[in-house]
């Protein structure tokens, strides 16, 4: 009866692979094409400059409160690319640049944090989930849609995100636990953003990384530099390549900051110093991905200004097709919000549905198209 | 056209936020996305961007000003509206009374508050429902000044007549209730009633309805609108009382106490109630129940240079004639001084209108709501009466009974009000009976 160290399975790594002066390490740089890392860049580029011009956006008036993405394209955005367009991505609310790269057209983004819920509509042929705010209940939804995969035996991988607040929930439990004991292919990805709104991590749990814990599950776990979005791709490739051919779960932690608040309605300044964020803002992602592009001859500063210049462009367009649609009668249909929570409504809501509109109809502000359906959701045969 | 920019919610939920720096002037040409102002909330402090490309037109802030979410704040000229007129986010969660006029006429700012007619649900909170069961408000008159036109408790004590607290701070003097505060409009009735603008046939003047003023037409509004109300009338022949009344007045009033009609009105009243109890009572409308009173408070109306105020005599079947004299005496003078206790205005069960002093033949008196019944007495005159197939000169008092036709009916009114009419008619029935 000795008392002897358990041998456990894994070992914890770091991996960086462009560091923030933009030198890259020859020997781990992934092999992806002069286009591959075009659009990458490209998308991260959409993303930063999309989020700046929500903000206004916001001050405007023109949408609701949302959480800034800018800081975390690294993260979103390397992970993304490791995913075929046929596997799943299940996103929390910080990967924009990662949704944007699936598929979602950017007035989608403008309309959900405008407080429509066609904003949340994935669309055609493209396999991820909305946006969802309540923090880490979407990882249990990828573990299912992952458990799905492994029953169907299809060759699909889930890739889902998280940030260093949700790994405090159980919800985050629950879902490692249940991916890793059903073998379920899924790639777990924290936003390691450093703060849960204003609680530091060192307030939040005790353990040197987010990454260690993937040990308790008895997955790989790897904590990366969230800011190098080479090394994000590398893990993240390493770690779906690994889950398609049935070795399980992985567990990657993202290590990088968020260059904005919590949400429009926060203010940084009261828990986070001013030269934190300036050090943070030196270790960006954008710049060294640029450096790193340039020193590549792959995109030079007149390229990048062209890039940046169609992209302030396409913004401009989508914020314009945004406000039409958020000015149609069809959007501003209030009777709407019952159509998209379940295949078949259960009767209390379509009871629900017409008692609004009766309501709407009182006052005068029935849509011109629900006048003429005549109880079309009620007395529906069910099976 | 001119493009106004009002302040958006900023946060989840804010309400205004403070103008720290104002970055343009009148007359800037401005790009979208350019920082005009510098706005601090209760979460952040925030830049708001340019919404539109254009020149600037009117400032209607400055620095330091407190501004309210939806508050036009500048204007632009030769502008292509880049923001639709409605914001897409959170249009639905601001409060009606948030729409300010045009900034053509900002002198004015009205706040009609939207009523509910029966339809839907009243917003308001569980606590302020309950408030508002506890001091028998219909929610559904009640203007609502919340978010979304929300109810909040402070409108239900308002709409109830009372303060916060007002049962549990010391007794207050109806002159120190006078407000000195500025004036702002708002409306009596839950749907007010459309005025044509009665400026266009000559000039006009708007005065306040403030403090009594207001608390008469709420209270007589409440009555109108809840109370179906009949009246009947009788005419009592008073002569015996009335010599016996003056025969005895200087003596009571050597006791401090007017020996006037009111205060055999005050017994003859209470004896009825006892033989005619629903006179005696209040619906509550919430429950449908009769809610009868074992008690005999009798409200007097007093007229004052301010208005109506209705002081209550307590427990009326427990005193005497000197008593009561002395009473009422009192009371009406502190009343006409304004120096009534809120205390004395409180908890009537039915109330006697008395305007014989000043004159009149009859009355139609308004139920002094949640009462169930009111007397109105107009003035005693000597008439000649046909008594015994001859014409005599008599004292004759009218008198009138207006009743919630919901509790009691028109037969019964009759008796009570006959009942009234025989006791001030024969002294001492009334002494015999009460």
């Amino acid at each position: 009866m000795p008392k002897k160290p358990i041998k456990l399975p894994e070992n914890i790594e770091y991996l960086s692979i462009l560091d923030e002066n933009a030198k890259v390490d020859k020997e781990l740089e992934p092999k992806l094409s002069a286009d591959d890392l075009k659009t990458m860049y490209r998308y991260m580029v959409l993303a930063r400059r999309g989020d700046e011009r929500m903000l206004n956006l916001q001050r405007q008036g023109r949408i609701g409160t949302f959480p800034q993405s800018s800081g975390h394209e690294a993260v979103s955005m390397g992970s993304v690319y490791a995913l075929e367009k046929s596997d799943w991505h299940v996103p929390a609310y910080r990967e924009f640049a990662g949704m944007l790269y699936r598929g979602w057209p950017l007035e989608t983004m403008f309309l959900y944090w405008g407080g429509f819920e066609e904003g949340a509509v994935p669309p055609e042929g493209v396999n991820d989930l909305p946006i969802c705010v309540p923090v880490g209940s979407q990882l249990l939804h990828a573990a299912g849609i992952g458990m799905a995969m492994r029953f169907k035996e299809e060759k699909k991988v889930v890739l889902t995100y998280f940030g260093d607040g949700s790994s405090s929930e159980g919800d985050f439990h629950e879902a490692l636990n249940f991916a890793s004991v059903f073998n379920a292919p899924v790639v777990f990805v924290c936003q390691n953003n450093q703060y849960a709104i204003s609680v530091p991590l060192a307030r939040q749990m005790k353990c040197e990384t987010i990454a260690q814990r993937a040990v308790s599950y008895g997955m790989p776990g790897v904590k990366v530099d969230g800011n190098d979005v080479l090394a994000m791709y590398a893990a993240t490739a390493a770690a779906v390549e690994r889950a398609r051919a049935g070795g399980g779960p992985t567990l990657i932690e993202g290590l990088t900051y968020r260059m904005t608040p919590h949400t429009t309605s926060d203010d940084p300044k009261r828990y986070r110093s001013e030269e934190e964020m300036k050090q943070w803002a030196n270790k960006d992602s954008l710049i060294r991905f640029a450096r790193y592009l340039e020193d590549k001859g792959v995109l030079d500063g007149d390229a990048r200004k062209k890039l940046h210049e169609e992209i302030d462009e396409e913004i401009k367009a989508a914020v314009k097709r945004f406000e039409e649609q958020a000015q149609s009668e069809e959007l501003l249909n209030p009777l709407r919000m019952f159509d998209y929570l379940y295949a078949d409504t259960p009767p209390d809501l379509d009871e629900q549905r017409e008692e609004l509109k009766r309501f709407l109809a009182k006052k005068g502000k029935l849509p011109a198209s629900e006048a003429g359906k005549e109880q079309a959701h009620t007395g529906r045969e069910r099976g | 056209m001119a493009i106004e920019f009002k302040l958006p919610d900023l946060g989840e939920g804010i309400h205004e936020a403070e103008i720290l720096e104002v970055k343009v002037k009148v007359g800037d040409q401005v790009k979208e996305d350019q920082p005009i102002f510098e706005v601090e909330t209760d979460k952040a402090v925030v830049e708001i961007p340019c919404p539109v490309a254009g020149r600037v037109e009117q400032i209607l802030v400055k620095k330091g000003d407190t501004v309210k979410v939806g508050t036009v704040m500048i204007t632009f000229a030769g502008a292509a509206p880049a923001a639709p007129e409605k914001p897409a986010a959170a249009e639905a969660a601001r409060a009606p009374e948030e729409k300010r006029p045009a900034p053509a006429a900002p002198e004015r700012q009205a706040v009609p508050v939207q009523a509910r007619a029966g339809e839907g649900p009243v917003p308001a909170t569980p606590a302020t429902r309950r408030l508002a069961r506890e001091l028998g408000v219909d929610l559904r008159q009640v203007p609502g000044s919340g978010p979304a036109g929300r109810v909040l408790a402070d409108d239900v004590r308002a709409f109830a007549g009372r303060g916060a607290g007002g049962r549990e701070e010391a007794p207050r003097r109806f002159a120190e209730r006078e407000p000195a505060e500025p004036f702002t409009p708002q409306p009596i009735t839950a749907e007010p009633a459309e005025l044509p603008r009665f400026e266009r046939w000559g000039q006009v003047e708007r005065v306040p309805l403030r403090s009594l003023r207001r608390k008469i037409a709420l209270s007589m509004t409440q009555s109108w609108t809840h109370i179906p109300r009949v009246s009947s009338f009788d005419e009592a022949d008073i002569t015996l009382l009335e010599s016996l009344r003056q025969k005895h007045e200087t003596q009571f009033l050597k006791n401090g106490g007017k020996l006037t009609l009111t205060v055999f009105a005050l017994k003859a009243v209470v004896a009825a109630l006892q033989q005619f109890p629903q006179f005696n009572s209040s619906l509550d409308e919430s429950t449908g129940e009769i809610v009868l009173k074992h008690y005999y408070n009798i409200g007097v109306a007093v007229a004052t240079n301010r208005g109506l105020i209705v002081p209550v005599v307590k427990d009326v079947n427990k005193k005497g004639i000197g008593a009561l004299a002395a009473e009422l005496q009192e009371m009406a003078q502190k009343t006409r001084d304004g120096k009534v206790e809120l205390e004395r205005l409180q908890g009537g069960t039915f109330t006697i209108t008395n305007i014989g002093p000043i004159g009149g033949t009859g009355m139609v008196p308004m139920v002094n709501f949640p009462e169930a019944a009111i007397l109105g007495m107009a003035r005693s005159a000597q008439k000649p009466v046909v008594r015994n197939g001859a014409i005599e000169v008599r004292w004759i008092l009218p008198l009138a009974i207006s009743f919630d036709h919901r509790i009691c009916d028109g037969a019964e009114a009759a008796r009570f009000l006959r009942h009234v009419a025989e006791l001030l008619e024969d002294p001492l029935q009334l002494l015999v009976e009460v």
